[in-house]
């Protein structure tokens, strides 16, 4: 490298020209953002979200922002309580006329948000939209049982099955689009059209999705102008913004230490309570040392959840017994859960023939791996697994991979054991997708390779009956078998949290995490306008 | 003057860390891995004199033990990539031409590369893991040391020392080790010294994105990631980890700018 | 110099070719199904079937492979496998900002590295000095993801004069773009304190003292322009590690730019995105490369290549 330099004006000029242009540049671009853009409209509610929800249009929502956002914008024939019981949303009532044939009779007067009449040729137009191979939505393996839907009258409705479904009964919540909305949820997403609460103002996928309120909203107007939903993919970043005033709402997706911290720094209202959110441990029941029973009742009793809950998740959980939550219509109390038992559990690996070679030296009776994503939480609760599993001479070995690569292994039957989440758990046929041999991945979410024949046959019966009694018996059954075999080992159940702005009145939180009270929740009167 | 100081300095910094790295599990006062969940995030105390991490690992073992990793991943990865790129570079730069054009295009094309698409690729092809963080790092790393061993053999040679090996008919494998490579030495420590405190803060990225050392394996990277989440309630998992970076990246600068001052002197 | 311009801008497509074919292969060679992600938990394996094929995901490797490339020749880089949009329309919605947030940090890089760079050096071994060496270290030495959630409390919340996160007024990209441009920041100031002092002692420095010229003049017309070569190699060089950079700040910063979209895009497995982020971030690289290679050109023509 040279260290003389020509006597030429040329280089002086150009660095000075260059910042110029740079410095304008920079200066141009930052201030060609309309100030609008980034202070929130006056009264509305600013909710932080973890991550974009990936389509709004019902027919294509798989995650769960999209259908907590999706529920604000749309309404659908009926909608779930917090006993995930189903209630009439624009379904008045309905009637069974036989067992393959429903009738709903719509409310009348309702209206979409550009005024159009919502009647039974929108709903129609909905499942029919869904059922099109063409339009590619997740949404049509659950509607395969539907062989048409009829439009009796403007305002009636007929749903025909092929067979008896129960499960038919969660479709029913479907968001319900215009007659007139485009055939696929992507391009033109932004001008989305329901009859909710709440009307879609603005969606840029990376920063927020904006909603106004809809006055004409057959309930009643919303006390609130409307709501943002604020993008922000750091938990850290979302509790300064709480702290700062610019967020008003946060739910879930909480680091659990925060809370203490928010309480004592903001004048934030702490909600917390039970939810069905369900933590587990997954096994691959064709590992030679998995499939034996005894191995799995010990890995239950190995493990303390009491210790991780307390000192991990800061109380934000409660010891789970199975899939299904105490507030489930479905749930069977009689099932006993799993009591911390590391002697027990000893025990049961020496009668599964798997002893301790050294006692309580350092060999492992065996060696596992245990997979994970690399979320911070997820890796803590890993660790501490593989210490409680060690002290029952189980040696795991902790690998942490990026999502992508782990739900493949995982879907291919790559792995020993994981641990993962399952979020709004609503129709208790989720079982059949889970333990069926029949849904095996890629036929369904039987990652274990669980293979019961009872089983089985509890679950095809599950889902022909139409009577909750007697599928609750059913599922009652289904419970006590899995909750001795255990195919998965039930870890916890999240709680769900709310922090929220102390002037915020009328929040009703659901135990799934909807927002759908939303509609009636308002800032009281001393509410600072920011 | 400043520079002797410089490297002195430097240098002793380093030592001592390549000291504690080697006597980590002598002078720890615990074990790095031992879990203690009801004496989570405390701090300072005679017990635990840096405090202990969310699971109740005390930090002071963890940060003597990470010494180890983030010095190892600091070596290795300078190591390989130099040498490395001390081949291609030469072969690049003493034969130009095509050979020349065609080396380059491949440095070219391979920086252009998003590293992390690298890293990510061959963590979930090959598995996680320390061994394959050090190796998405040299394949990323590889390319500067090339073009700098090129630009100097570009330089050297037109030297007349060169044209005389050359006269005498030496081979260029001869020529490049026996005669250039005392010249290339000492620009590729110093760069060498600067990628140790980038391969040293790469692997704190990685950890970010996941794909660092695996749990319960400290390094200062991956102990300052999950510090991250705790930053307002128990500062003290960054501060020291980022301390030890910090410390370690001052060492490794003074000694590459007190080096590369004294060549600039010693060149005139 | 013509000649030189024709054989690079020759190279340039060449080299995209092979950045971009490595990048096919890499993402589909990695595990993972982006139509797992697409179709969510619940959809029938029949209807993942349809969809692969309709995406031509069951085709071999080479027949993908063309078809990518004939998009590519006519301009088409083809739909999101994962979002709404094209993967054009998509990339052209979220670059504005990426751009902004690199040329405001290097912008913050070249305000804070020449005037600190330069006092260090007409003020060696000084407090200033030690205080630019210090700057260095904690701009080179603290991770982004550290430095951006402290300066986001020292000025969002303990001064409030700045908001937290978020793209919007001059306001928002103050953070942003400081904790993105320290690292190059320090590595500048550093190079122009070091370039300068190998300049003092010349000859022509001592010629222009010697013909009167105030000692201002000295260092920041003569001084400088010695230094503008490294300086521009450092701003090629760092081009990347900024690229990179702005991944990890744009998450922290809840910034949509392109960073965060590649990313995303990797962990859905979205390949025509990732293959239109890419090539992006390959062209940008390359035209810096470029660019940089010319202004040497420019500021030093003894500097040859090849034979």
């Amino acid at each position: 490298m040279s260290k003389k330099t020509n006597a030429k004006e040329l280089p002086a000029k150009l660095t000075s020209f260059s910042s110029l242009i740079l410095l304008c540049l920079w200066a141009g671009s930052a201030g060609c953002r309309s100030p609008a853009q980034s202070d929130r409209p006056s009264g509305y509610l600013v909710i932080a979200i973890e991550s974009s929800p990936t389509h709004l249009d019902p027919r294509y929502a798989t995650d769960a922002n999209s259908a907590r956002i999706g529920a604000l914008i749309f309404n659908s024939l009926m909608r779930t309580d917090g006993h995930s019981r189903l209630r009439p949303d624009l379904a008045e009532r309905w009637e069974a006329v036989d067992e393959r044939t429903y009738l709903f009779h719509l409310r009348k007067g309702i209206t979409f948000h550009d005024g159009k009449a919502l009647t039974a040729a929108d709903v129609r137009y909905t499942y029919e939209s869904v059922l099109e191979p063409k339009n590619r939505s997740p949404k049509r393996g659950a509607l395969r049982f539907l062989n048409s839907v009829e439009q009796v009258s403007p305002y009636e409705v007929r749903f025909q099955l092929a067979a008896p479904f129960a499960p038919f009964f969660e479709s029913l919540t479907l968001g319900i689009v215009p007659g007139d909305a485009t055939g696929d949820g992507s391009a033109g997403g932004s001008r989305l059209i329901g009859s909710g609460p709440f009307s879609l103002v603005e969606f840029s996928s990376a920063e927020r999705v904006v909603l106004k309120a809809n006055p004409s909203y057959w309930e009643g107007a919303p006390r609130l102008p409307g709501v943002v939903f604020k993008i922000i993919p750091d938990a850290i970043v979302r509790a300064l913004e709480f702290r700062k005033g610019t967020i008003d709402f946060l739910q879930n997706d909480l680091e659990p230490d925060m809370l203490p911290w928010l309480r004592r720094n903001t004048g934030a209202s702490i909600l917390n309570q039970q939810g069905t959110t369900f933590q587990y441990l997954g096994m691959n029941l064709d590992h030679p040392v998995l499939k034996r029973r005894e191995v799995r009742q010990a890995l239950g009793r190995a493990i303390d959840r009491d210790a991780i809950i307390r000192h991990i998740l800061k109380g934000l959980a409660i010891p789970a017994t199975g899939l299904l939550s105490p507030q489930h219509w479905a749930y069977e109390p009689s099932v006993a859960g799993l009591n911390y038992n590391p002697q027990q559990a000893k025990q049961l690996l020496d009668m599964a023939g798997f002893p301790d070679p050294d006692g309580d030296g350092p060999l492992p009776r065996f060696r596992l791996s245990y997979k994970t994503t690399n979320l911070d939480l997820s890796k803590r609760i890993a660790e501490a697994l593989k210490e409680q599993l060690g002290r029952v001479g189980i040696e795991l070995e902790v690998r942490t991979y990026e999502w992508g690569t782990f739900y493949g292994d995982i879907q291919k039957g790559n792995f020993h054991l994981y641990s993962l989440r399952w979020v709004g758990v609503a129709d208790p046929d989720i079982y059949h997708n889970l333990f069926h041999s029949g849904s095996i991945p890629p036929n369904g979410n039987n990652r274990g390779r669980y293979r019961n024949q009872e089983i089985d046959q509890l679950l095809d019966q599950g889902r022909q009956s139409m009577r909750p009694e007697e599928r609750g018996r059913t599922y009652s059954r289904v419970q006590q078998i899995l909750a001795v075999d255990l195919p998965y080992i039930p870890l916890w159940w999240w709680k769900n949290v709310v922090v929220m702005n102390p002037t915020i009145e009328g929040f009703m939180p659901y135990p799934d995490g909807e927002l759908i009270s939303l509609k009636q929740v308002s800032f009281t009167s001393s509410r600072p306008a920011k | 003057m400043g520079d002797r100081v410089s490297v002195f300095v430097g240098t002793m910094i380093l030592l001592l860390l390549a000291a504690v790295a080697l006597v980590a599990p002598v002078i720890s006062p615990h074990s790095p891995t031992q879990q203690n969940l009801e004496r989570d995030l405390l701090p300072s105390s005679k017990e635990h004199p840096l405090g202990t991490d969310k699971l109740g690992r005390d930090l002071l073992s963890r940060t003597l033990y990470g010494a180890r990793i983030s010095l190892l991943v600091g070596i290795s990865t300078v190591t390989i990539s130099s040498l490395i790129g001390l081949l291609i570079g030469s072969l690049s730069g003493y034969f130009g031409g095509w050979v020349d054009q065609l080396l380059m295009r491949l440095v070219d094309t391979l920086m252009a590369f998003p590293g992390i698409l690298l890293a990510i690729a061959f963590t979930a092809v090959l598995g996680p893991g320390l061994n394959h963080v050090v190796l998405a790092l040299c394949l990323i790393g590889w390319t500067g040391y090339a073009r700098l061993v090129r630009g100097e053999i570009l330089a050297l040679r037109e030297r007349e020392f060169v044209r005389a090996a050359q006269a005498l008919g030496g081979t260029p494998a001869r020529i490049i080790l026996l005669h250039m490579l005392p010249n290339l030495l000492p620009p590729l420590l110093i760069q060498g010294t600067f990628g140790m405190a980038a391969a040293i803060i790469a692997e704190g990225s990685l950890s970010f994105l996941g794909l660092g050392v695996q749990p319960p394996t400290p390094s200062w990277g991956s102990m300052l990631n999950e510090g991250r989440q705790f930053l307002l309630v128990a500062p003290h998992l960054t501060t020291y980890p980022g301390l030890a970076i910090m410390i370690t990246v001052l060492g490794l600068n003074l000694v590459g700018d007190g080096l590369r001052d004294r060549l600039e002197k010693r060149g005139k | 110099m013509k000649r030189f311009l024709l054989q690079r801008l020759l190279l340039f497509f060449p080299t995209l070719l092979g950045v971009v074919t490595v990048v096919f292969l890499l993402v589909h060679v990695v595990p993972g199904d982006p139509v797992e992600a697409m179709l969510g938990e619940t959809a029938s394996s029949a209807d993942k079937a349809t969809l692969r094929q309709e995406l031509g995901l069951d085709q071999p490797l080479w027949t993908q492979y063309r078809r990518f490339l004939a998009g590519l020749a006519l301009g088409d880089l083809g739909r999101s496998l994962y979002e709404r949009g094209t993967v054009t329309e998509l990339i052209l919605t979220r670059l504005p900002a990426t751009l902004e947030l690199t040329v405001a940090a290097m912008g913050i890089a070249l305000l804070l590295a020449f005037p600190l760079g330069i006092l260090a050096a007409a003020k060696s071994h000084s407090w200033i000095d030690r205080f630019s060496l210090l700057f260095s270290l904690l701009g080179l030495a603290m991770p982004n993801f550290w430095l951006g959630p402290l300066l986001m409390i020292v000025f969002s919340i303990e001064l409030g004069w700045l908001p937290v996160s978020g793209r919007g007024g001059f306001t928002h990209l103050i953070l942003p773009s400081l904790t993105l441009g320290t690292a190059m920041a320090a590595i500048l100031t550093r190079m122009i304190r070091s370039s300068l002092l190998d300049v003092i002692h010349e000859n022509y420095i001592q010629t222009a003292r010697a013909k009167g010229l105030s000692e201002r003049r000295v260092w920041l017309k003569h001084a400088l322009r010695n230094s503008l070569l490294s300086v521009i190699t450092i701003l090629g060089l760092q081009f990347g590690a900024l690229l990179a950079g702005s991944i990890i700040a744009e998450s922290i910063f809840s910034w949509p730019g392109i960073g965060r979209l590649t990313l995303q895009a990797i962990q859905t497995r979205d390949y025509p995105l990732v293959e239109g982020c890419v090539l992006l971030i390959a062209i940008s690289y390359l035209a810096v490369n470029l660019i940089t290679d010319i202004l040497y050109r420019v500021v030093d023509p003894r500097i040859t290549y090849g034979r």
